[in-house]
């Protein structure tokens, strides 16, 4: 079995003959590539090339790790502000897509919308959701939404919050590749229950 | 200030433009390249660190070595896979194998001649999807890697089918001039 598209769905039948053997073979050659990969965040911007590490190679493992841990810590700091500032100022948010949530057996009066956002230069997704009757977590616990592959229902955190009630515009982000994403979820998390209730889904 | 925007030169201008110390050219290098680079190291090294690593490696080495690209024996495409697979096989040499046991039968997986064309294939194909612009890249990134159909991208991206069609025929037809060479 094949994953590949089908080529006729793809452009149709009204081509003439010549052009479309020819999108033909880039559709074979498109197959046969398979999907380039998703830089990792350390590779968005080029290497300075005035100064190599150690003539061409980096800095031992450990010592990047470190090194990303502490960006990390800045990155999220200026994430933080820049979601503080977003909010106060009215970021612009440039919608693709949206979604609206349904409430499961766990919250059957809650629903949402999310709002899938223009993938910016460095591949994040700004996620935005307006939700609806979701009740009031005790302390300690939180909501999580998360993007689903398949089986996968947790397949990778979008993010907390802890918003109850009417809330509209909660700020999320969902920082890596969409390909594959068979849906959205948000759970509530408790620390240390190991159970992750689903409350809401797509 | 540079006659033509970096942006519109060929690989081969843009290597000569790094090699007398351009970083603009440098950069626009890196965003055409970096993902074929990536994939290519992915491939071989099959471990994201150490394709990481290579990535780096890989355009340190393009800086530095750059004045050796000679625009009249070719295009600047096989000069940087050719820096790039040195770059990674340098890296794969970097880790301590263990010994291999050695096989009863034949592998069935592809041999060199044939890995070697798969890779090829990928970094022209890889490199060629960086021409387009990012409303058609999506399209066909969902489309062919995603599982999504037309009207499941439509609905996705909360466009009419209508335009998916039209951005997916033009992204093929802008391959087919950016993949020329592949198609002769």
């Amino acid at each position: 079995m094949s994953d590949a598209p089908d080529f006729r769905d793809l452009v149709g039948g009204d081509l003439p003959p010549e052009e479309a053997e020819r999108l033909r073979r880039v559709h074979e050659l498109l197959v046969a590539a398979g999907p380039p990969p998703e830089l990792s965040p350390q590779l968005q911007e080029p290497v300075e090339p005035e100064k190599p590490r150690d003539n061409v190679s980096f800095l031992p493992r450990r010592r990047t790790g470190l090194l990303l841990g502490i960006a990390a810590a800045i990155a999220l700091t200026a994430f933080l502000g820049g979601f503080i500032s977003g909010e106060r100022h009215g970021s612009p948010f440039n919608e693709v897509a949206q979604l609206p949530m349904h409430g499961t057996t766990a919250a059957s009066k809650a629903s949402a919308l999310l709002y899938v956002g223009k993938r910016d230069s460095a591949g994040n997704w700004p996620l935005k959701v307006d939700v609806k009757n979701l009740a009031p977590l005790p302390k300690g616990e939180y909501y999580e939404m998360f993007i689903s592959r398949g089986a996968n229902a947790r397949a990778a955190s979008c993010g907390t919050f802890r918003a109850a009630g009417n809330t509209d515009g909660l700020r999320l982000n969902a920082p890596f590749s969409l390909k594959g994403v068979t849906g959205w979820v948000v759970t509530v998390e408790r620390p240390g229950s190991g159970k992750h209730p689903v409350v809401l889904t797509t | 200030m540079p006659a033509v925007a970096a942006d519109e030169c060929t690989d081969g201008e843009l290597i000569t433009r790094s090699a007398e110390g351009d970083r603009d050219a440098f950069e626009v290098l890196y965003r055409r390249y970096s993902r074929p680079v990536f994939g290519l190291a992915l491939r071989r090294l099959g471990d994201r660190g150490r394709a990481e690593d290579a990535v780096q490696e890989t355009f340190a080495s393009i800086w530095r070595a750059a004045r050796s690209y000679k625009p009249e024996r070719g295009p600047g495409a096989p000069w940087l896979y050719a820096v790039a697979r040195n770059a990674i096989t340098d890296r794969g040499r970097a880790r301590a194998e263990p010994p291999a046991e050695v096989p009863d039968r034949a592998s069935s997986e592809p041999g060199p001649p044939e890995r070697a064309e798969s890779s090829w294939t990928a970094w022209r194909v890889h490199r060629a999807l960086e021409g387009l612009s990012s409303n058609e890249r999506t399209v066909i990134e969902l489309a062919y890697w995603s599982g999504l159909s037309q009207s499941e991208i439509a609905e996705f991206l909360n466009i009419p089918l209508g335009t998916v069609k039209t951005r997916t025929r033009a992204a093929l037809h802008r391959l087919s001039g950016l993949l020329e060479e592949e198609l002769a």
